[in-house]
């Protein structure tokens, strides 16, 4: 079954068109690049499924909701959350004030504070630094540190797909490696969806998974990480060879 | 044969100082006292927001400080029109020389744009290294600093009650060619180099920086000048009424002028005026309803302050549905000169001829 | 030394006055960068509605004659309710507008407020005698000191120290002080906008009708433009203090206090009465050198 759908989705600014008309689905479980150089629309689009840019036409489901042009907290609330771009931590907040942030959404539930205590405890299970330092200002940690507690904060809302932008941005090669480990083993650990932007596609072909090729805000290519990575098509895409 | 785009803006000013004649001529043929009083205040009220305008229409920085300067050339206009020995009464502590001083209204008014100038040139060189929220916060307290000067220097503007012995103008034409004169000031400084940096460097800030405009400067000059429109729109105010009071020029005309400029569209000459056209015949219409009106045997009234309520609710509106105001950022043009938008790349003004 | 405490305890009154105001301010535009211009007129509003409407000189009291311990929360809830009417009415329709269009907005939005008391109170200024008893002096150290400027400062600390624990130790401080920083992001992780906006304007209402008692009872008149110069103070606090700090704000706030109350002092008499221009001054003077605000280094933006 399909968790996620997006047919026909365009996403503009002004008279700029950064997304043309993408669809695709994303099936429970699965693992999804979207790779594509600058400027290919990959962040409109995570922006548009998170809610934060109202898509400009087309429609998006989640787990049998329209959520097409909703609110980002009611997107969030229903499962779906978002890392975006550039580790947006609450500098000012703790380590743990920022984990917590996002549990809120389920206090209206019965026991919510005992289950975000537990969500917390395997957060920290996960990601140890953030345990020795959850007094610390998020804004001291490092970026790599501040990577893993996005993700962490992220996972403390319990959600059924993560969309991350970019978790490699800006950080050093073996960082880029814990956290992806983290990532696949937490995938396996809760059964998690996972959307990834990445500029590259060397990260997928590491990992596998499924790929996409984004391009001028349409989606070019789709298939197998690994397959598609190897394949020349898959550079004359990247590159725009084909057109010139 | 075609015409330069600055030469083809030209027909905006034209436009809009024709409308103002046609409500100069209204007032003639309707030879009413208070009829002739209102249109002179809407002449008074273009001079402000023509003047406002100038410095937010093209740096797009809003400013909530502009009525200071038109203290400013309020006060001017009681030092220099106002018999001697009036004035010692009032104001004792004024120098000899000003003491002996006794100029007429236009010369009142001139020197008042300059000393208006003079000072937006101190206030400016400091405020406009500012930009944003801080910018016009600060440009609010400098309205406050004026008006706290003015209201507690006795013996120069003596504090908050009233200076009298103004010389009152009645007659129309000097305040139509002055609201002619600043149109006609706004319009050429917009499409002059300066005027067009600065409106660069309120669309695309970094890109104008990166290509050396010097923002601060740019800014600095339109304030000059809008400070030296609003001076002279403030001494001839204070011709119009014979009184000044600091609290004449305080929040009550701050607001009124900036909500003439945000519904006629900040962004155009047009708009300022127009703004000013559309409002003002609205405040004409609410304060006869305030006055009361007969209908039958009973007088219906609206209580004090609706006028006021309602032209805040209609700035709210506007900036609700249409955020650029009425015009938005279309300029009033003869058909003829086509949609494209005035004077945007024009090369420098050939020198009109002015009124 | 009387005289010195008398000085220290006037700058901390005028201080608190300041800091509650700038708190008002800052609350809002840390969660959605509107300055709000409407607030002194909240100020204003919380202060008339203890009278009855009439355009009489004579103010004729009305809530105002209620015990304290009623008239408190009246007028905190007042200034609550407004607040956060015109959120609902208002503000809500600006979201997403960019800050100087809902800057005007707030202006219009004030003027509005104004005119509607003007309508039922006229402009005239109403004598008014709000909590009589905290008029009297009381000796500190050889210093006279009014009772009321004492309260005003200990109710200052209270609230500071309530709102302190409020937004450190409960959910929805936490989801306050998240949506402060980032909005956008504190949104994608199930933070409610419309909850966390409301509670804002609430908070800085209630502060507000705090200041309209303050004043209400320092000053014993009723005036419709009496918020106007402690709304100003509390923008140049705010300005001071690094927009959307709320820690900033309130030092700030004590700061001015207390250049004002110094100035006061050290002025040659005949400059007293151009003491509010001479702060204006000073804080467009510090303004050119740190436009960002004094204090808004990193890391000092959330200590409450």
């Amino acid at each position: 079954m399909s968790l996620l759908t997006l047919s026909n989705v365009s996403v503009r600014y002004g008279r700029l068109t950064a997304v043309r008309g993408v669809s695709f689905s994303l099936a429970e479980g699965e693992v999804l690049f979207i790779t594509g150089p600058n400027g290919a629309g990959k962040s409109s689009l995570l922006r548009a499924i998170a809610g934060v840019t109202p898509p400009a036409g087309g429609r998006i489901d989640f787990e049998g909701h329209d959520i097409t042009g909703r609110a980002p907290e009611d997107i969030a609330r229903l499962g779906l959350s978002m890392v975006p771009e550039g580790r947006d931590v609450f500098g000012g907040l703790t380590i743990e004030e920022n984990l917590l942030v996002g549990t809120g959404m389920h206090a209206a539930e019965r026991g919510w504070r005992a289950r975000a205590a537990s969500e917390l405890e395997a957060v920290y299970a996960t990601f140890p630094i953030l345990k020795d330092r959850r007094h610390a200002q998020a804004g001291l940690l490092s970026g790599g540190q501040q990577q893993m507690l996005v993700i962490g904060r992220a996972l403390m809302t319990n959600p059924r797909l993560v969309a991350i932008d970019e978790p490699s941005l800006g950080l050093a090669p073996n960082i880029t490696d814990q956290v992806y480990e983290r990532l696949i083993a937490l995938r396996a650990e809760r059964k998690l969806t996972l959307l990834i932007v990445e500029q590259s596609s060397t990260r997928a072909m590491l990992v596998g998974g499924r790929m996409m090729l984004m391009r001028g805000g349409e989606i070019l290519l789709d298939g197998d990480a690994r397959a598609l990575g190897q394949s020349e098509a898959m550079q004359a895409a990247y590159f725009g060879y084909g057109e010139h | 044969m075609r015409q330069s785009p600055a030469l083809r803006s030209l027909s905006t000013p034209i436009l809009l100082s024709l409308l103002l004649v046609c409500f100069a001529l209204a007032a003639v043929f309707a030879g009413s006292r208070p009829f002739n009083q209102t249109i002179i205040d809407i002449f008074l009220q273009v001079i402000f927001v023509v003047g406002l305008y100038t410095f937010v229409g093209n740096s797009g920085v809003i400013s909530f400080g502009h009525i200071a300067f038109a203290c400013l050339g309020g006060y001017v206009a009681a030092w220099t029109t106002i018999k001697p020995m009036l004035k010692g009464g009032a104001m004792p502590g004024l120098p000899d020389w000003l003491m002996q001083t006794e100029i007429p209204y236009w010369a009142s008014a001139l020197v008042a744009a300059l000393w208006a100038a003079l000072w937006a040139g101190i206030f400016g060189s400091v405020l406009m290294r500012l930009s944003g929220i801080a910018a016009s916060i600060a440009t609010f307290a400098m309205l406050a600093m004026v008006n706290s000067i003015y209201s507690n220097w006795e013996s120069v503007t003596s504090a908050t009650s009233s200076v009298v012995g103004i010389p009152i103008v009645r007659v129309i034409w000097p305040y139509l060619i002055a609201a002619i004169i600043a149109v006609f000031v706004a319009w050429a400084y917009s499409i002059s180099r300066h005027g067009l940096a600065l409106r660069a460097a309120r669309d695309e800030p970094t890109a104008a920086a990166a290509s050396g405009i010097d923002i601060p400067r740019a800014r600095l000059i339109a304030f000059v000048l809008s400070g030296g429109i609003m001076g002279a729109g403030g001494a001839l105010y204070a011709h119009s009424i014979g009184i000044v009071t600091p609290d004449t020029f305080y929040l009550g005309l701050t607001f009124t002028t900036l909500s003439m400029l945000v519904v006629g569209g900040m962004s155009t000459l047009s708009g300022a005026v127009l703004g000013v056209l559309i409002l003002s015949t609205l405040i004409q219409v609410l304060r006869w309803l305030e006055a009361g009106v007969q209908i039958g045997t009973s007088t219906f009234a609206l209580p004090g302050g609706v006028q006021e309520i309602a032209l805040g609710a209609v700035m709210i509106v506007i900036l609700m549905f249409r955020p650029t105001g009425i015009m938005g950022n279309k300029e009033l043009n003869l058909p003829m000169a086509g949609s494209e938008k005035a004077g945007r790349q024009g090369p420098e003004p050939q020198t009109t001829n002015k009124e | 030394m009387g005289s010195l405490l008398q000085v220290v305890f006037d700058a901390l009154a005028l201080g608190s006055l300041y800091a509650l105001a700038a708190l008002g301010i800052a609350l809002i535009f840390g969660v959605m960068r509107l300055v709000n211009f409407a607030h002194g007129d909240v100020i204003a509003f919380c202060v008339f509605a203890l009278l009855w409407p009439s355009t009489d000189a004579v103010a004729v009291v009305f809530a105002g004659n209620l015990p304290w311990f009623l008239l408190i929360p009246l007028v905190l809830a007042v200034g609550a309710a407004l607040s956060v009417l015109s959120e609902l009415v208002v503000f809500r329709r600006f979201r997403r507008a960019n800050p100087a269009t809902m800057m005007i907005a707030s202006f219009a939005l004030g003027f509005v407020i104004r005119y509607f008391l003007l309508m039922l109170y006229s402009s005239r200024p109403k004598s008014i005698s709000l909590l009589p008893a905290l008029s009297q002096p009381i000796e500190i150290f050889g210093a006279r000191i009014p009772l009321l400027q004492l309260i005003t400062i200990l109710v200052t600390i209270a609230v500071l120290f309530g709102l302190t624990a409020f937004l450190r130790r409960t959910r929805f401080g936490l989801e306050m002080r998240a949506a402060a920083e980032n909005f956008t992001m504190a949104r994608m992780l199930g933070v409610r906008a419309n909850r966390v906006i409301m509670g804002a304007f609430a908070l800085s209402g209630a502060l507000a009708g705090a200041i309209a008692l303050i004043l209400g009872s320092q000053t014993g008149t009723a005036n419709i433009t009496m918020g106007a110069n402690v709304m100003l103070m509390a923008f140049i606090a705010t300005v001071i203090g690094g927009m959307g700090s709320l820690a900033g704000a309130v030092i700030a706030g004590f700061l001015l206090g207390s250049i004002a109350t110094v100035m006061q002092v050290i002025l040659p008499p005949d400059a007293r009465a151009f003491r509010d221009a001479f702060v204006y001054g000073a804080v467009i003077l510090v303004l050119i050198f740190r436009p960002q605000g004094l204090l808004s280094a990193r890391g000092a933006k959330e200590r409450v």
